[in-house]
């Protein structure tokens, strides 16, 4: 197994989670929900039917595309990549996507319960979107479950990796729900071709987007770090592990013991 | 990036075998299969139970009006729901009973709400789904929910608030 990335190797730094560019991404986020509030929920205008409803829609939909399309690729093509050159970089990489991707998930769903109350009449209805979004939720957190079983790495990462390629197909589902099913959930909004919202609507939207992205890459910038201190660790230990049991048949000869400190 | 740890130098063939095979070893084995095994099984189970909740519930989702005056004979009194646009100024009685006709593809039923009120969205010219069964002629509703479009307009203040703006309804 190779710890190589594929020239992304900057990402994980050696003694802790954060960086002069996490630090500045870090400002840079806290800035972008600044002035997503201010749109949100003081400059742009009420929906001419949902009214303030609408105010939930610039963190739900972003929310949702963050964590469906970012996140969940991202655990995609970290997952195909691992099958390929069982690079660790990309199992992890793949595994803090879907961590992060689940929470955003989590919030899309949540805030949509609450955006459907006052709008729809009800907080949850089987509606196809909402059943298929709800599947993907689970589907992934099966996924973060399969990373913490108990068995061989190797063997787990690469389980891991087949539902990470398995669980993106229900996203296709997700996505074109609205079109194949009847359902309570509105069809699509933001048609590059037919844009259903304009004006300040449309970049308060926009400007959610773009937090969202922000606060993603932010998050999974520090949990990927995590994860990747936490390998080094236990490949010291390993090694630690080995050396000492070497030690046992012939005391005192472990350099790898002396070297680093452990007696 | 960190340095990699330092391998120790192999001086032959390691064997990581355990110098002592502990008593009962193969116990915590079948332990550790037996909780991977559970975890996997509460997963799908979750899935199979979202799936199966979904499939039920679909079967009923909703029938556009035209289609349920259609089916009325077949649906008789099964509870199902039905989708179409408000019409007629909704009348509400002395007993809260919400009367209002509902029409898709220029079928046109009457609808009795006697549940929940709706939310604030409903009005003439939104579209709408209600869950109950045929009375007669009319639909008796115990659940009204709405269905807004995809379509979002700035309220400025100065347009009539009818519907979405999406849907053009003449009122009675």
């Amino acid at each position: 197994m190779t710890s190589s990335g594929v020239g992304l190797k900057f990402i994980a730094t050696p003694l802790h989670t954060g960086s002069t560019g996490s630090r500045a991404l870090g400002v840079l986020t806290l800035l972008a929900v600044g002035a997503l509030l201010l749109f949100a929920l003081v400059l742009s205008p009420p929906e001419i039917s949902q009214g303030d409803a609408v105010r939930l829609f610039y963190v739900h939909v972003p929310s949702a595309i963050v964590s469906l399309y970012v996140a969940f690729g991202i655990t995609l093509l970290g997952s195909v990549i691992y099958l390929r050159k069982q690079s660790v970089f990309w199992d992890l990489m793949a595994g803090a996507a879907a961590e992060v991707g689940v929470v955003f998930l989590g919030f899309t769903l949540l805030s949509g319960m609450l955006w459907g109350k006052p709008t729809w009449g009800t907080y949850w209805q089987w509606d196809p979107r909402q059943t298929s979004t709800a599947v993907s939720f689970v589907l992934y957190l099966g996924y973060l479950a399969v990373r913490k079983l108990d068995m061989d790495p190797t063997a787990r990462s690469r389980r891991a990796a087949f539902l990470g390629i398995v669980s993106f197909f229900n996203l296709f589902i997700v996505r074109f729900s609205v079109q194949w099913w009847r359902g309570l959930h509105q069809g699509t909004t933001l048609n590059p071709l037919d844009m259903q919202m304009a004006n300040i609507m449309l970049f308060t939207f926009f400007l959610g987007l773009l937090t969202m992205t922000l606060i993603f890459f932010w998050l999974l910038l520090h949990r990927f770090r995590v994860a990747w201190l936490e390998h080094q660790l236990a490949e010291i230990s390993l090694e630690a592990a080995i050396a000492e049991r070497r030690d046992e048949d012939d005391p005192g000869s472990s350099p790898a013991l002396a070297a680093k400190g452990i007696s | 990036m960190t340095d990699s740890p330092t391998r120790p130098p192999v001086r032959q063939a390691l064997d990581l075998s355990p110098a002592v095979p502990a008593a009962g070893a193969r116990r915590p084995k079948r332990k550790k299969r037996l909780r991977n095994w559970l975890t996997i099984g509460v997963f799908t189970l979750a899935l199979v139970a979202i799936l199966f909740q979904a499939l039920t519930s679909a079967r009923v989702y909703f029938y556009n009006v035209d289609e349920a005056v259609r089916d009325r004979e077949a649906i008789g009194s099964t509870t199902f729901r039905i989708q179409g646009t408000v019409v007629t100024e909704p009348q509400t009685d002395a007993q809260g009973v919400i009367s209002f006709i509902i029409a898709f593809n220029d079928v046109e039923t009457r609808v009795r709400h006697i549940g929940d009120e709706p939310t604030d969205l409903f009005e003439l010219g939104m579209p709408v789904v209600a869950e109950g069964r045929w009375d007669g002629a009319e639909f008796e509703s115990s659940q009204l929910l709405i269905k807004h479009s995809e379509t979002y307009v700035e309220d400025n203040g100065d347009r009539p608030a009818v519907g979405d703006g999406t849907y053009e309804v003449e009122p009675e």
